[in-house]
Formats: structure tokens, sequence, C-alpha cells
């Protein structure tokens, strides 16, 4: 467990403007021409992609050699352009020594006509001439999945098409190298065949293809072979535009307050027609597969209560909630006001309560200081999965609330959640009911996440004293008694007309 | 220390507030009807010695009686 994000601001009885922290590349933009030093070989390399999703979730497993004679720390990776902004959740990690956490990551800047985007990872401790290191590269890339046909009859049974190279994309040669793809089914009508071996290649077996090993000593480093693979999903690609996930904390109340709201939009494949509601329902009574998007289910914390779906329009009563018995999660399952097809978009809003006493404890070091853990995204948990193109996560601390720090929790294995930098963080102040100044607000705003990171969580810690908390009943009491006090003075003012 | 840390160090001190979620209702609408009570008694005598007895206690119990009275209806300040 290592802290990897820790940001501090003195907020004092009033907030400053708010301040952006950010880690950004400092370093100067590179030519497009730019290729990364030749310091290392890949000798073996294995890609898992695994298209079980509505998104492309890709394992890399290397064998990393240095070919150079001085030690080396910087890692190269590299992705084509078109996808880098797509790529969400990356992590590098030694898996010899995965439990040490993930390796650090930067994005080196290039002009922007390169074909050819690169990230440093810095290897925990310079790799020796002629020794071998193994890293788990592991991203999902959003938005990689297109319906093709890109428009269907209503009960049609969906495809989706998937674009990779063949050789994996590196900076560096690569000795061998082998691509695993993982399917959701045995129903692939179309992929690309090779003669990039012999033999056949693809191999098939059930739901899995592999591509190589191919021996690519003699393959430049950047050369590609495009694959497209196109496999039935019969399920939505949901797809969260914004999700806007607010955590409000209430001392007084002893209650941690949940609201999110979501722009939620469908990419999977189009209607044809008009929709039919008779069609719609029968598919319903039948359970059939739809590419629409037909309920959501939530699990949430055990003890959550006042659980509340709302959309534009107001309730929406398509909602069932089976509160939690003992440790065991609730759920809330939700039916969106229409079924959500695909191009089609349905915003709305969740919320409910918990006991505060789950989340916040006092922390030891401090008598007023106090430290909360909550989980940083929930959201729907979907066996097509779920993937989210912006999340903006607003913790309310109380009012009064200073030397507030947060940081991610970070565990053995991934928590789908990209490194530190990539957070953008921004202290506020949010006025709402009987405050005076304004309470505390952490914003942390993240770019392509998917629900891998659902089990991820937040700590923050604060301080927050026994003054600061009077400050409301104060406040109202001061305001009781000058009205008493201003009567008491009107009353003894003496405006009787008689001779003084 | 990791702020992780911090958190496994304080498993023992979870947060409880002076008032339970439970009771929040009765000791908010106890606190606001003695302020009224206390208001109405002031207003019988508005003197200097009223404004002690009376103005101030009723000030506080109405203070603390809407922070709990807000929070039990569902507004959690």
């Amino acid at each position: 467990m290592r802290p990897f994000a820790v940001v501090s601001a003195l907020c004092g009885l009033v907030l400053s403007s708010s301040s952006i922290v950010s880690a950004q590349s400092t370093a100067a933009p590179l030519p497009a021409d730019f290729k990364p030093p030749q310091v290392f070989k890949n000798v073996n390399l294995v890609r898992n992609t695994n298209l079980e999703k509505g998104y492309a979730r890709e394992t890399i497993n290397v064998v990393v050699e240095n070919v150079d004679k001085d030690p080396q720390s910087e890692y190269y990776l590299s992705f084509p352009s078109e996808v880098f902004d797509r790529v969400g959740g990356l992590e590098v990690r030694n898996k010899k020594e995965a439990e040490k956490g993930r390796l650090d990551v930067e994005a080196v800047e290039i002009d922007s006509l390169s074909d050819v985007r690169y990230l440093i990872a810095h290897l925990p401790e310079p790799l020796a001439p002629s020794s071998q290191i193994t890293l788990g590269i592991s991203y999902s890339l959003l938005n990689s999945l297109h319906p093709r046909p890109a428009a269907i009859e209503q009960s049609d049974r969906q495809f989706l098409t998937y674009s990779f190279s063949a050789y994996v994309p590196s900076a560096y040669q690569t000795v061998t190298q082998k691509t695993k793809v993982k399917f959701p089914s045995t129903n692939v009508p179309n992929y690309t065949a090779t003669n990039l071996k012999t033999g056949e290649d693809p191999e098939r077996q059930g739901s899995t293809y592999t591509y190589g090993p191919y021996d690519t000593t003699k393959v430049a480093p950047g050369t590609t072979h495009p694959i497209t693979v196109r496999y039935e999903f019969t399920k939505p690609l949901i797809t969260a535009s914004l999700l806007e996930r607010d955590l409000e904390v209430s001392h007084w109340g002893g209650n941690l307050a949940t609201e999110e709201r979501y722009w939620l939009r469908n990419n999977g494949s189009t209607l044809l027609n008009h929709f039919s509601r008779v069609d719609w329902t029968v598919a319903n009574y039948q359970q059939s597969p739809s590419s629409a998007i037909r309920e959501l289910k939530y699990p949430l914390k055990p003890g959550s209560v006042d659980p509340y779906f709302i959309d534009d329009i107001g309730n929406v009563s398509t909602s069932r909630y089976r509160p939690s018995k003992g440790n065991r999660e609730a759920n809330l399952d939700f039916k969106p006001r229409y079924p959500i097809f695909g191009g089609w978009n349905y915003s709305f809003r969740l919320g409910w309560n918990n006991e505060l006493a789950s989340f916040l404890r006092r922390a030891v070091h401090g008598a007023d200081s106090y430290v909360l853990k909550v989980p940083f995204l929930e959201g729907p948990k979907m066996a097509e999965g779920l993937q989210y193109e912006k999340v903006v996560v607003r913790v309310i601390l109380p009012e009064g609330a200073r030397n507030v720090q947060y940081e991610t929790v970070e565990g053995p294995s991934s928590n789908g959640l990209p490194s530190a930098d990539q957070f953008v963080a921004e202290f506020s102040s949010h006025k709402t009911f009987m405050d005076t100044l304004g309470r505390t607000t952490l914003t942390l705003t993240v770019e392509s996440l998917t629900d891998e990171a659902r089990d991820s969580h937040l700590v923050v810690t604060y301080d927050y004293t026994l003054f600061d908390a009077l400050r409301k009943p104060v406040t109202i009491t001061l305001g009781l008694f000058s009205v008493f006090a201003a009567i008491w003075v009107v009353g003894n003012i003496d405006v009787s007309i008689k001779k003084r | 220390m990791s702020l992780n840390q911090v958190w496994e160090a304080a498993s023992a001190s979870p947060y409880t507030p002076l008032i339970a979620k439970d009771s929040q209702f009765s000791v908010g609408f106890t606190l606001l009807l003695l302020a009224l009570i206390l208001t109405g008694l002031f207003g019988l005598n508005r003197s200097f010695l009223s404004i002690a007895t009376f103005g101030i206690p009723a000030s506080l119990a109405f203070g603390f009686g809407a922070v709990y009275m807000i929070c039990a209806v569902g507004v959690y300040v």
C-alpha cells in the first residue's frame, strides 16, 4: 500500500478561491518522428484481449530485457494516437512484485501530428544490462467496439466489430508474441485469418481465438497488421457520457448521503424501423436477449436506506429495492422510463443514505481529525459492463473542515483506476441548507473509467473542531436572540404622547 | 503513513453522532416546543430579566432544535 496522491489544502475559516491540483507532464513536446531509445527488447509478449463486456479490456504480460550497456529504468509504452485518448484505467506492475503496487506512468508530450503516442513507465529500480523483468500492463479501451450492421431490427441479434493489430504496438523489438482474444460466445461469424505463421492462424478453442505465436525478430517496432473480428453481442453497450457522484458527510445527522447523476447512452446498433411496443412486450415476456438497456441492477452497501430514482419528469416508479439483511448487500433494481436502444440517451439520478459510522472514524493522531473511507465509484453491476467517459466525484465535507487530504486505495491487484496524475482535484465551497461559509468540497474528475473501478475506495482525512460543528446551531441561536433583543429594545422605546 | 493506514489505525473509534438518527425527531421536536413555550413566556413580560431567563434558553433550544429537526426530515446538514 503506497500513497500516490496526497493533496492538501488549508481551507481555513473562509475558503479561498478554488485551486486546481493536477500533475501534468512538464516535458517539452517531442517531434512527431520521435523514436524511443532502443534500450530494451521484448523477449516474450502475450496480450489477452477480453471482449466479454461492452468495452475491450487488454492485459499484456511482457518479459523485458535490457539490451543496453547501462542500467535502464524508462520503459516506453506506445499506443496508436487514435486509441490513446480512449485508454482507461492504465496500470503497469512488476509481475513478480505485484503487491508493491503500480509503477509510475507518465505521458510523453509529443507533436499532435504523430501517429503514435507514448507513455513512460518508470521501473522501480534501474534494470541492469542483460537482466529481465516481467511487466503486467492492463487497460481498457473505451468506445472501441462498433456495431455491424449499424442498424438492426428491434428483435435482431447484435454483432460488434473490434479492430486491432496482430503485432502488438510496442516501442521495442519483440522476439515472440501472441494475442488471445476472448469472445462472449462462440458465435464469431467473421474474423481475419492471417498467414503470419505456419498452420492455422488464429487457433480457435471455444470462445478463445489465439493469434500467433509469431516470431517477430525481424519485424520493425511499430509495424501493424490489421485484424478485425465480428462477433455476437446481443447486449447493450452501456456508456455513461458523464457521471456526477456526490458524497455528503453530515456530522450532526450521522449520515452519509450519496447522490449520483447519470447521463447514459447505448452505443449499440440503432433501430432500423420505428420502435414497436408490441414486439418489446413480447420480447420482455419471453426474456429474450436484447440490445436495449432493459433494467439495471445496482448493489448498494449494507445499511443503505431511503433510495430514490428520479429523472427529469419526476419519480420513476419502476424500481425495486431489497434492503440488506445483516452484512449482505442491498439491491436496487431499476428500469429506465423507457428501454434504451442503440443511440438513445437517458439521464436520471439515484440517491440513498448510509449511517456515517461505517465510513467515518476519528483519527488516532489528532483529537479533531477524522478519516473518511468511501467507495470512489459504485455504479450498476451488469454482466455487459459499463464504461464511463467522465466521472466527477464530489466529497462534500462539513462546513469548516480543513487540512483536507485524499488518496485512492491501492491493493495487490488493479483497482481499475488510472494513476494519480490522471485525477484533477479541486477544492471549493458548496453552500446549501443552514450554511454560513459553505461546506468544504473536494471534487475529483477522472476520464475514461469502466466498471472495473467498482471496488475502488477513496480515503479523505480532515480536521474539524467542536467550534466548527457548533457554527450552525450558534448562528441560529444568535439569530433568534437578536430578535428577542430587538423586541426588548423596541418595547422599551417610549412613544407615548405626554409631557416629559 | 498512507491515509489508508490512518483509516486502519482508527478502527477502534468509529464516529458516533451525539444524537442517533432514530431520536433526532423527538429531540428536535422537544427542543422546538421548548423554544416556543419559552418564547411565549418572554412575550408575557418583555423585561431585561426575561431575556436572560427565557430569551437565551429559547434561542439555544431553537438553534439546536432546528438543526436536529432538519436532519430528522432528511436534509442532513
